[in-house]
């Protein structure tokens, strides 16, 4: 029984955590490693620089102008991401039909279905062409010019976070639904029968009930959306104009696998581990996450 | 008001707000449907008529030259399999793994235990930008650069589908597998006939998440496959589309098609979905 039981726990374990050890952990070690040498993949030798690469880094304009864009990203993207979607999922909620509810349900995931860049290309043809794009007829039916979403660095990010927003609300829309659908109904038929508003029953039982599951959700959202990449390939396929459409993941991938300096990419992806850790400790603290072990 | 009057109040004013709402999610449906009607429209008009007028709705002359340039001008049936490989081998791999470390994370007790839970929570936290440097010098190394399976060995582990997994299997009961136990069945069979079918809708639900992401992956293709023949989809059709920049009906085509195997997924599994994803750690 015993040894039933050791014998199982080495035949999951081993091989499952060699895969995580190798491809999850030591990659991060690795990086680390690399981020004080000067590494070129094609070169036999490649020397240590102590933390030259990091020096570098803080002189290094298009570094800041990326991390800038990827916290404006992620913090404005996901903070209308998590408002909407809650509001869609709260409004759907309230209604009595189950068919109704998962038909809305479906239809606001539709976008999660289709890969990012297929997406991303369909609305760049669309919505966002200049010349008879729908956005730019609309803005024209309301007496306004017309103006270039994508190829000016004043609206590229607004346009990037519009899209995003529709290609992933989906997701977040799923799980507060499934968040709203486990609070216990008589909790508000009571709070219905002592007067509550309904504003009152969303502020006083669902928001406060689902406060695990926006603090799950919040932490996914921000890790998810600081990685961020495919559609910024598609709107701002060079960087964008001055640059505004440059964001972490396509500055490391660049500097690593175009410019193949990996240890300057690896000292900047350290850089953005940080800054990510630094958010997710802020928003555990504040939200205190708890894992239910 | 007595209680009856209450409820009668409620059940008018409710319906006012509920229209509301019922109009505006109708209007929010519109807006996510607008883009695919405007791509299927387009995918079937010929190029000329995409140039003159691309906001038409309807196609003035209905042709399918857009999906023959796709089908046969280009190596989307190579491009089809490797994202099929790829996608079903490691949706089936992490499937597995996670349902068995969910059981075994849940109802053994070792020494360790802990510790390598919250090590594996830890790893979702860790950005793909921060692995892909050293992974990829790694793949690189042991030969596997612009071969597959640079995208199926890496992936066999899944963090959220082991934490998943193990919310469900804490919620079967004791009593099940301890007489499972008592009737002589040994720790695979106890999860293969026990744990299996009683956490089905978290299999539903993982299932469909893994499958869109690793078909929707974009980064992970572009760092391992390099040569034509050996891409999958969402990275051919970037390259597609910058290719093809006047021939709007072709990339459309592109883009309608790509989307058809996970349509079929999402259909095929959304009713364990929804209820998969209801029972989760979303409990509030």
């Amino acid at each position: 029984m015993k040894r039933d039981k050791h014998r199982f726990l080495l035949l999951v374990l081993v091989p499952c955590f060699s895969a995580v050890f190798i491809f999850l952990v030591l990659p991060i070690i690795g990086t680390f490693l690399i981020s004080f040498m000067e590494y070129n993949p094609l070169r036999n030798e490649n020397t240590f620089v102590g933390l030259s690469n990091y020096a570098r880094m803080l002189q290094d304009r298009s570094f800041f102008k990326a991390m800038g864009n990827t916290l404006l990203f992620t913090f404005c993207a996901v903070a209308i991401n998590i408002v909407l979607a809650l509001a869609m999922a709260t409004a759907i909620s309230q209604f009595e039909s189950n068919r109704t509810r998962s038909f809305f349900r479906m239809m606001v995931f539709l976008p999660c279905i289709a890969p990012m860049v297929a997406s991303a290309v369909v609305w760049l043809r669309s919505l966002y062409e200049p010349r008879g794009g729908m956005f730019n007829a609309l803005r024209r039916a309301f007496g306004l010019e017309g103006i270039s979403w994508v190829g000016d660095a004043r609206y590229l990010m607004i346009s990037v976070i519009i899209f995003t927003l529709w290609a992933d609300i989906g997701y977040n829309v799923i799980l507060f639904s499934a968040g709203i659908d486990g609070i216990p109904g008589d909790l508000y038929d009571s709070a219905k029968l002592d007067g509550a508003g309904r504003w009152q029953l969303f502020r006083n039982i669902t928001l406060p009930l689902l406060g695990r599951t926006t603090t799950f959700i919040l932490l996914m959202t921000l890790t998810s959306y600081f990685q961020m990449f495919a559609q910024f390939q598609i709107f701002a396929p060079k960087e964008g104009p001055q640059q505004s459409g440059l964001v972490m993941t396509g500055y490391i991938y660049k500097q690593a696998f175009v410019v193949k300096e990996m240890g300057y990419a690896a000292a900047i992806s350290m850089a953005l581990f940080v800054v990510i850790l630094i958010v997710s400790a802020v928003q555990q603290r504040l939200g205190r996450v708890d894992w239910e072990y | 008001m007595d209680v009856k009057a209450k409820k009668k109040f409620y059940q008018r004013e409710g319906f006012r707000v509920r229209l509301i709402l019922f109009l505006v999610m109708v209007i929010v449906s519109l807006i996510i449907v607008i883009p695919y009607v405007w791509m299927l429209s387009n995918s079937f008009k010929p190029t000329k008529e995409t140039l003159v007028d691309a906001s038409h709705l309807l196609p003035k002359n209905p042709t399918l030259d857009g999906y023959r340039k796709v089908l046969f001008d280009s190596p989307f049936f190579s491009w089809l399999r490797n994202s099929l490989i790829i996608t079903v081998s490691d949706t089936l791999i992490i499937l597995f793994t996670s349902t068995i470390l969910g059981y075994l994370f849940s109802r053994f007790e070792f020494r360790g235990r802990r510790f390598l839970f919250m090590m594996l929570l830890f790893t979702m936290m860790v950005p793909a930008q921060v692995t892909m440097i050293t992974k990829f010098i790694l793949i690189d190394r042991i030969g596997l650069y612009d071969n597959l399976l640079a995208l199926i060995i890496p992936a066999v582990v899944s963090a959220f589908g082991v934490y998943l997994c193990k919310q469900y299997c804490d919620e079967i009961p004791r009593e099940l597998l301890e007489s499972a136990r008592i009737d002589g069945a040994g720790n695979f069979q106890i999860y293969f006939h026990i744990v299996i079918p009683q956490i089905r809708p978290a299999i539903g639900s993982l299932a469909i998440f893994t499958f869109l992401e690793i078909w929707n992956d974009y980064l992970n293709p572009l760092l391992y496959l390099s040569s034509t023949g050996k891409q999958t989809l969402p990275l051919a059709l970037s390259f597609f589309s910058s290719q093809h920049q006047t021939d709007l009906s072709a990339t459309m085509a592109a883009s309608a098609l790509i989307m058809i195997p996970t349509s079929i997924v999402f259909i095929v599994f959304q009713k364990q979905f929804i209820k998969g994803i209801a029972m989760t750690g979303m409990k509030g």
